[in-house]
């Protein structure tokens, strides 16, 4: 890989990584929210798209550190 | 009005995208940055930011709005309206675009046919999008003014406060990687509000039977093909012609907002597959838009503005939390949608005008700066016109007339610029003035032409048709381009199969 290639790649994933953080707190927080909720049906609501946001964004994270991690390698 | 914990999310939700699109400041370091995002972007990213871009507030609130009044015909502007444009879009005028690196749409017409072409058609996508952008502050405004009962002019404002910090400091990468996450927040809101909607109602059956007997003017309401004397404004003649035909692929090919996107990607097979992957995921989009203003016909008969079925819809329906959400997936549109016009404008300005005619030969650091400040002109401008879209009875009406003046002319002179060779400059200038002046003449006297109530549809077809027709009789009679400088511009086969990387 030329190093143009890795940096592009790092800062990709960087890209990534801060979307991923936002994704997972936005998740955590409607978790949260199942609390305030009255009805069963609210509770799942509320259940299946705070572990949706916290799964897709704890994705994101994990597979963005990774690739960082190797492209750094990689440099080095 | 919302919870306490919905307060929280919706204000959690704003904060982080202003941090968001701060942080990628960082990467503006050139004009190229901040209007291409340096040409490295993946297609999945640029195919989110299409769809969330286009769809915005608009769809959430005009299309629920169209649903409530007339059906489920509106959805055809997800459907027929968008998939085939765009995919004509990917395999046939993106390499161009891509491969000429090109920053504008006006830009290719200005290297096909000549400057003034460029000029107007760029001078026209401006005025239209300062335009827009006030109708997207006041259907932000509508919905901040139901749901959290904040005036309408500190809705407008602190919306605009948001959008315009982030988009001024982190250009189309802000734009397009806050579109990513507006994305998955508004399809996981939009599909919560549908399922609890549905369960709402007793199910789709129940919403059918329900609707089918409240009276003769929901006869039609699950009639996605209308017909030709219909009063709603999507007869078939309309959506064939004007929509499918003309209209979407306009849009799709001919929209700044949506080709910069694809011009961003970080090579040409990226470039296409933004467009392609863009297009599958639209087609889930009338699900997430319709349905609920179809339910709202259940849920709250009655309602004076059609507009209010969505805002209505997510007050009574969904969960504290979710009520956050969905308004959060809302503001995310309409932030989305906001963001790329000012992008966009800003490119269209200091590319087209400012830099042809203002000043040449400036180094890329004056460049950016004009781009940035031009968003923040903008921001003005929109905040000042926004009043105007209360005039219109639908908010995605009003959009659509404003957009039938140009669309249908645009649309002629770039398809002919491409498939044809004998299109002459002076072919393209005169199709783009006459097209524009016939579709305002029409627009202005339409109860004489049309019977529909909004014949936005058919004034593109026929404005479209005109153009095409005086482009191809002035072509004939003027002197044509030379293959030289045709190279690069005009169709060949070869572009379906190659890909280049720069």
């Amino acid at each position: 890989m030329k190093p143009n290639e890795i940096d592009a790649g790092i800062k990709s994933a960087q890209i990534n990584n801060a979307l991923g953080v936002f994704i997972f707190i936005f998740g955590v927080i409607v978790l949260f929210a199942m609390i305030f909720t009255d009805t069963f049906i609210q509770h799942m609501t509320d259940m299946v798209a705070g572990l949706l946001l916290i799964a897709i964004g704890g994705g994101m994270i994990w597979r963005s550190r990774n690739i960082i991690k190797k492209l750094k390698a990689n440099k080095e | 009005m919302l919870a306490g914990i919905d307060y929280f999310i919706v204000i959690a939700y704003i904060i982080g995208m202003l941090l968001l699109g701060l942080y990628f400041k960082k990467y503006v370091n050139s004009s190229e940055d901040y209007f291409l995002g340096g040409k490295s972007l993946p297609f999945w990213a640029i195919g989110m930011s299409i769809v969330v871009s286009d769809i915005g507030a608009l769809d959430f609130v005009g299309v629920s709005g169209q649903a409530y009044r007339y059906g489920v015909s509106v959805g055809n502007f997800d459907w027929v309206g968008s998939v085939p444009a765009m995919l004509l879009a990917a395999f046939i005028f993106i390499p161009y675009f891509w491969r000429g690196g090109m920053y504008t749409i006006p830009e290719y017409l200005g290297r096909r046919y000549n400057q003034k072409v460029r000029t107007i058609a760029s001078v026209t996508w401006i005025l239209f999008f300062a335009l827009d952008l006030g109708v997207l502050f006041w259907a932000s405004a509508v919905l901040l003014n139901v749901l959290m009962g904040w005036p309408i002019w500190i809705s407008i404002i602190s919306t605009a406060g948001v959008v315009g910090l982030y988009t001024y400091f982190g250009g189309i990468t802000a734009v397009i990687m806050t579109d990513v996450v507006q994305f998955i927040i508004m399809f996981i809101g939009g599909f919560a509000l549908v399922f609890l909607s549905l369960y709402e109602v007793g199910g789709w059956d129940n919403m059918v039977e329900k609707i089918s007997t409240m009276g003769p003017e929901y006869r039609n309401h699950f009639d996605i093909i209308q017909p030709q004397d219909t009063k709603s404004p999507f007869p078939w003649t309309g959506i064939l012609f004007g929509l499918t035909f003309v209209m979407a692929n306009a849009y799709m090919i001919g929209n700044q907002s949506i080709v910069q996107r694809c011009l961003t990607a970080k090579n040409e097979w990226h470039a296409k597959a933004s467009m392609i992957f863009g297009s599958a995921l639209k087609m889930f989009i009338p699900i997430l838009v319709l349905f609920p203003g179809l339910m709202a016909v259940v849920v709250h008969p009655g309602l004076l503005d059609g507009d209010q079925a969505l805002p209505m819809m997510i007050k009574s329906i969904l969960p504290p939390g979710l009520v956050g959400l969905m308004f959060a997936a809302f503001f995310a549109g309409l932030m989305s949608s906001v963001d790329s016009l000012l992008n966009s404008t800003a490119t269209l300005f200091t590319k087209d005008i400012y830099e042809p005619f203002i000043k040449k030969g400036a180094d890329d650091k004056h460049y950016l700066k004009v781009g940035q400040i031009t968003t923040l002109v903008l921001l003005v401008v929109g905040v000042a016109t926004s009043p105007i879209s209360s005039d219109f009875p639908g908010i995605y009406v009003a959009i659509q007339t404003f957009m039938s003046y140009f669309q249908g002319p645009i649309f002629a002179i770039l398809l002919l610029g491409i498939f044809w060779r004998r299109t002459t400059e002076w072919g393209g200038l005169s199709a783009l003035v006459i097209g524009i002046g016939f579709a305002i003449y029409l627009n202005v006297f339409k109860e004489q032409f049309f019977t529909i109530e909004d014949p936005f549809l058919y004034i593109s077809w026929w404005s479209f048709l005109l153009s095409f027709i005086i482009n191809m009789t002035v072509s004939l009679l003027t002197k044509k381009h030379s293959d030289e400088q045709l190279q690069g511009l005009v169709f060949s086969s070869k572009i379906l199969v190659k890909n280049k990387t720069v």
